[in-house]
């Protein structure tokens, strides 16, 4: 049987005031699943982390770069992704924030908190665009 | 966010309210940076929501308070917030303490 898949879109400027604008539209896009706060929690971390980087790396902050965000879901899992116009990220150079003297370092947390909290994460082949899947499994509110 | 800072015997104390996030993760950085005293403790009670830049921005007053010879305790993080400190490690670099008072008499 078909999925019932919701969708919707934005055009993010690249100015960091419009990521939590953006995140909370999206939480609210996302309210009819009824889902529970630590879930929403890791929604919302993922999310900013994503475009924080897709405008900071991406686009340079140009507010004229919009970044393009894609957020659906049905009744399995949520899919976002966030997509900037820059040349692409490539993350097997992204040094592990976890390792040695990396702890201390100021970057690299971003990108690991969403492939922790994240179900699946999938970068493009030009690594502009990022998708990250969170299944819907134990989300509910109801489950509490 | 906003921040309520007072001493408890010889430490100084910072109750944070609110988000440290990409917004106000510099206005937090600024006010440790001004702090003259060298045993500290954070305390997380009403903190809500943290990211990555606001890990980073304690990792820095961690390095600051060590380069300075003081000492640096967090306290009472809902177990969300704690659960980024241990996903990222960080909880093997912070002093993390049930409450504030355990932290204080950690750091004094």
């Amino acid at each position: 049987m078909k999925k019932s898949i919701t969708t919707k879109e934005f055009q993010v400027p690249s100015v960091l005031s419009e990521v939590q604008k953006t995140s909370e539209r999206v939480l609210s896009f996302l309210k009819p699943l009824v889902l529970n706060e630590a879930f929403l929690f890791d929604i919302r971390l993922c999310l900013e982390e994503a475009l924080i980087n897709a405008m900071k790396y991406g686009n340079q902050l140009k507010k004229e770069l919009a970044v393009r965000l894609k957020v659906e879901y049905d009744e399995d899992e949520i899919r976002i992704r966030v997509e900037d116009q820059g040349d692409g990220f490539k993350p097997k150079e992204l040094q592990r924030c976890t390792e040695g003297d990396n702890l201390l370092k100021n970057s690299g947390r971003g990108v690991y908190l969403i492939h922790q909290l994240m179900d699946k994460v999938v970068y493009s082949p030009k690594g502009n665009s990022l998708l990250m899947i969170k299944f819907l499994k134990n989300a509910s509110s109801a489950s509490n | 966010m906003n921040v309520k800072s007072f001493e408890q015997d010889g430490v100084a104390v910072f109750h944070v309210n609110g988000e440290i996030n990409i917004s106000t993760s510099p206005e937090l950085r600024k006010l440790f940076e001004k702090e003259q005293k060298k045993k500290i403790v954070i305390d997380f009670e009403k903190v809500t929501y943290i990211d990555s830049s606001g890990l980073a921005t304690l990792v820095e007053v961690l390095k600051r308070a060590k380069t300075q010879g003081g000492s640096l305790g967090l306290a009472t993080m809902s177990d969300k917030v704690k659960s980024l400190f241990e996903i990222t490690k960080l909880d093997k670099l912070f002093s993390i303490f049930q409450n504030q008072n355990d932290a204080v008499n950690a750091v004094k």
